[in-house]
């Protein structure tokens, strides 16, 4: 399915860049990033990990609301939406934790309140991972259809697509692609028992990677039918993309490379572009050891000897799991907005099994298509092109 | 708007779900103190082995489709490219909680990695995928009680597409204690929501083909953006959108190139003669241009209820002729127990025109219309 008329109208990012995509893309342009710190939220029960934390007073409940408000705030603003657009529009959510952090708020809230006394059992009051888009098109009158997809790591970068070829099915006319992601234990605790985790620095595509770092991220990006009367204002257009699922690994997407060659080949295909007219690579870049080796194995496979340059933003933000999808997607276009491709942070040694270095140097930001990479849990990956237009 | 699936029918290849007990297909009364259900046997006996690591509702995803896939004959999927679309209103909530207890229990200390993958709530589909041999389109939807209706809505654009040749639909939610932490995850307000038992389950459909070996059709899905209110929807009004779905059948019934999928004209016509055909004959039978023509011909219209249509007047539903279907005694509420009463009533009713009605919490009503060989 070819996504050749699909323009972008907006976006918006939360991260622990800051609040807004633009304010985030104006510290990665300018090198202002810093390493993932303790995290200090007050729901947090164990306070060794390191992430990119969401600077903001009140509690963590109240915070996650604030991100998911100012990152959908941000992209209508931007798009310029009118009321009747907004309510018109379909809404696509990824997230994996939903609003699970109202009940981790509320437990240790609980805990604080009684001290000295037996721990409560977690009380589990959310209704899903869709009560996030409830929650969305209850605050903004959306009256199109919601759409949640819980998929794990590509599950924006999962709806972004299915936006795109809805659109392209000519079954809606726009798509507000939500990504919410907030801090939780289950997440922080989980990626630890699994041991995936470096403890000094999240570097991507390293020879020195010992894994990933959590970041938290709301952010939201509209797809939008392009004969639209405010096609093309952005400059960007999503010319389109593959979302696919092996059925091979749980937790890993084949460290030869060859699951990554095929859903990035076929992306390329179904957005009418050949891998030498890609400008830039956003890669997935977790900083997990098997991970960048699928990833950078792939792309080699793709591009042979003419690899575009390939940058990783989760050294930055951190790996936003569900938010992936549409925080990097938001944070790339303000960069490329401002001309600019950022570099790759967190990188100090090739590693010899993948064979190439990510971009280490900000580059201008030619007129193109951009290619961007997302895996997950599942066996899950998603790959598409933006294309920035000529000004 | 109303994002609606119209003049596309999902010609249904094969159905199943577990019914009371977990028993595939099986008809019975919902017993909510048997919650939560053991699947291990099941597992054992569809699997063929068991599934130590893996939580309910991974099992129950993979049980509950094969207890559909099962029913395909192995040249339907030959060379088919099929995706999987799984539905769920709470998703894998009962690997999740026991993961976070143990991380509230210990500080963090020892919570299982394995519980943590399985946790995740695409990994049951990953799973049914492994079982079933598919790779490429496999999605989790979740969208509270309008998550399988959802999915089906999303699962028909990618068949009409081409993107995919069939496409594996279905249904899965799990109970967890306790019975009032459940009634608050699905919201459930007393006297707006139908008197049943909580439930669980798991349902499935195999969609999509050529239709040439088919239980029936799917014919709409339709989610409206108009906000209604369980206790204002009106009765009378939900008759009249429904019995306005089955005149466009028989309409398309009529007149079907217009605009309708050619999978419909398996079904006899109102206007097509075949004496050598005893149903059709019997169809034709006096004045086929009548309002009663489907009745006379022994096509029961049937409404199933979702859990939120608490107060609906059955006498002026009946007095329309509509048959009520209320399966919630059969499989319990659950987020997607839509998908249950719709398989149960594909595999269990000829003839008939079935409607399943609901509302999410939030008042967007919901309609699916299918057809029954």
């Amino acid at each position: 399915m070819r996504n050749g008329n699909i323009h972008i109208r907006g976006w918006g990012a939360v991260t622990a860049l800051g609040w807004g995509a633009d304010q985030g893309a104006r510290r990665l342009i300018a090198g202002d990033v810093h390493p993932a710190g303790v995290c200090g939220s007050a729901h947090l029960v164990n306070r060794e990990f390191k992430g990119f934390e969401v600077a903001c007073d009140g509690n963590p409940l109240e915070k996650a609301m604030k991100m998911l408000d100012a990152s959908i705030a941000e992209a209508f603003e931007r798009g310029g939406l009118s009321a009747p657009e907004i309510a018109e529009s379909a809404l696509l959510v990824g997230t994996t934790g939903g609003i699970f952090i109202r009940n981790e708020h509320e437990f240790t809230e609980s805990v604080r309140r009684n001290p000295g006394k037996e721990s409560p059992p977690i009380v589990c009051r959310n209704r899903g991972p869709g009560e996030v888009a409830d929650v969305i098109a209850r605050r903004y009158g959306i009256r199109g259809l919601p759409m949640t997809f819980s998929m794990a790591c590509v599950s924006s970068s999962h709806a972004l697509v299915v936006a795109a070829d809805l659109i392209a099915q000519k079954r809606i006319r726009r798509a507000v692609v939500v990504g919410f992601e907030p801090l939780l234990n289950l997440t922080l605790q989980g990626f630890a028992s699994l041991l995936l985790y470096d403890p000094d620095e999240c570097r991507p595509f390293c020879n020195r990677r010992m894994g990933m770092q959590i970041g938290e991220a709301a952010s939201c990006v509209i797809l939008e039918e392009s004969d639209s009367a405010a096609a093309g204002k952005s400059g960007f257009a999503f010319a389109g993309g593959h979302l696919y699922n092996d059925n091979k690994s749980l937790t890993s997407a084949g460290t030869d490379g060859e699951m990554v060659r095929g859903v990035v080949s076929r992306a390329l295909l179904k957005a009418g572009t050949e891998p030498g007219e890609i400008v830039a690579v956003k890669a997935h870049g977790t900083g997990t050891r098997d991970n960048d080796l699928s990833e950078g194995r792939g792309l080699a496979k793709v591009f042979e000897k003419h690899l575009p340059p390939v940058v990783s933003l989760k050294a930055t933000i951190g790996h936003t799991l569900g938010a992936a999808g549409t925080v990097e997607t938001a944070l790339w276009l303000s960069c490329l907005e401002a001309g600019v491709i950022p570099k790759s942070f967190g990188f100090a040694e090739t590693d010899p099994e993948i064979g190439f270095a990510p971009s280490q140097e900000n580059l201008p930001a030619a007129a193109g298509a951009y290619l961007f990479t997302y895996f997950g849990f599942g066996g899950t990956c998603t790959a598409y092109v933006i294309r920035k237009m000529a000004s | 708007m109303t994002e609606k699936l119209k003049h596309s029918s999902l010609p249904v290849i094969a159905a199943g779900y577990l019914g009371p007990a977990l028993v595939p297909n099986a008809d019975g009364a919902w017993e909510e103190a048997k919650l939560p259900a053991n699947p291990d046997d099941l597992v054992q006996k569809m699997m063929g082995q068991p599934m130590r690591r893996a939580g309910r509702f991974i099992k129950l995803v993979c049980c509950g489709a094969l207890a559909c896939m099962s029913r395909v004959p192995e040249e339907t999927l030959r060379g088919r490219s099929i995706g999987i679309f799984l539905a769920t209103g709470l998703g894998n909530i009962d690997e999740i909680l026991p993961f976070i207890t143990q991380v509230f229990k210990h500080d963090g200390g020892f919570p299982s990695p394995n519980q943590f993958a399985n946790s995740v709530s695409n990994a049951a589909a990953f799973f049914l995928a492994k079982a079933c041999g598919i790779k490429g389109v496999v999605l989790t939807v979740s969208q509270e009680e309008l998550s399988f209706e959802s999915a089906l809505w999303l699962a028909q654009g990618y068949l009409a597409s081409g993107e995919i040749d069939l496409a594996l639909v279905g249904g899965c939610d799990v109970f967890t204690p306790s019975v009032e932490d459940y009634r608050e995850r699905l919201n459930l307000v007393p006297g707006r929501c139908r008197r049943a038992p909580l439930g669980e389950g798991s349902a499935w459909f195999l969609l999509g083909g050529d239709g040439e070996a088919k239980i029936g059709d799917i014919l709409s899905v339709e989610i409206s953006s108009g906000l209604a209110d369980a206790e204002s929807l009106p009765s009378d009004d939900l008759l009249k959108q429904c019995e306005k779905l089955f005149e466009e059948f028989r309409n398309n019934m009529e007149s079907p190139d217009n605009g309708a999928n050619s999978a419909l004209l398996s079904f006899p016509r109102k206007r097509e003669s075949r004496p050598s055909d005893g149903l059709v004959d019997s169809r034709l039978r006096g004045n086929d241009r009548e309002e009663g023509f489907f009745e006379d011909d022994k096509i029961s219209k049937v409404f199933l209820p979702g859990f939120r249509l608490a107060n609906l007047d059955e006498a002026s539903w009946k007095k329309s002729g509509w048959d009520m279907d209320d399966y919630l005694i059969r499989c319990g509420i659950s987020s997607t127990a839509s998908a249950c009463g719709l398989a149960r009533a594909l595999l269990s009713r000829q003839s008939s025109f079935l409607v399943h009605g609901n509302l999410s919490s939030s008042g967007r009503p919901a309609l699916m219309s299918a057809v029954t060989k």
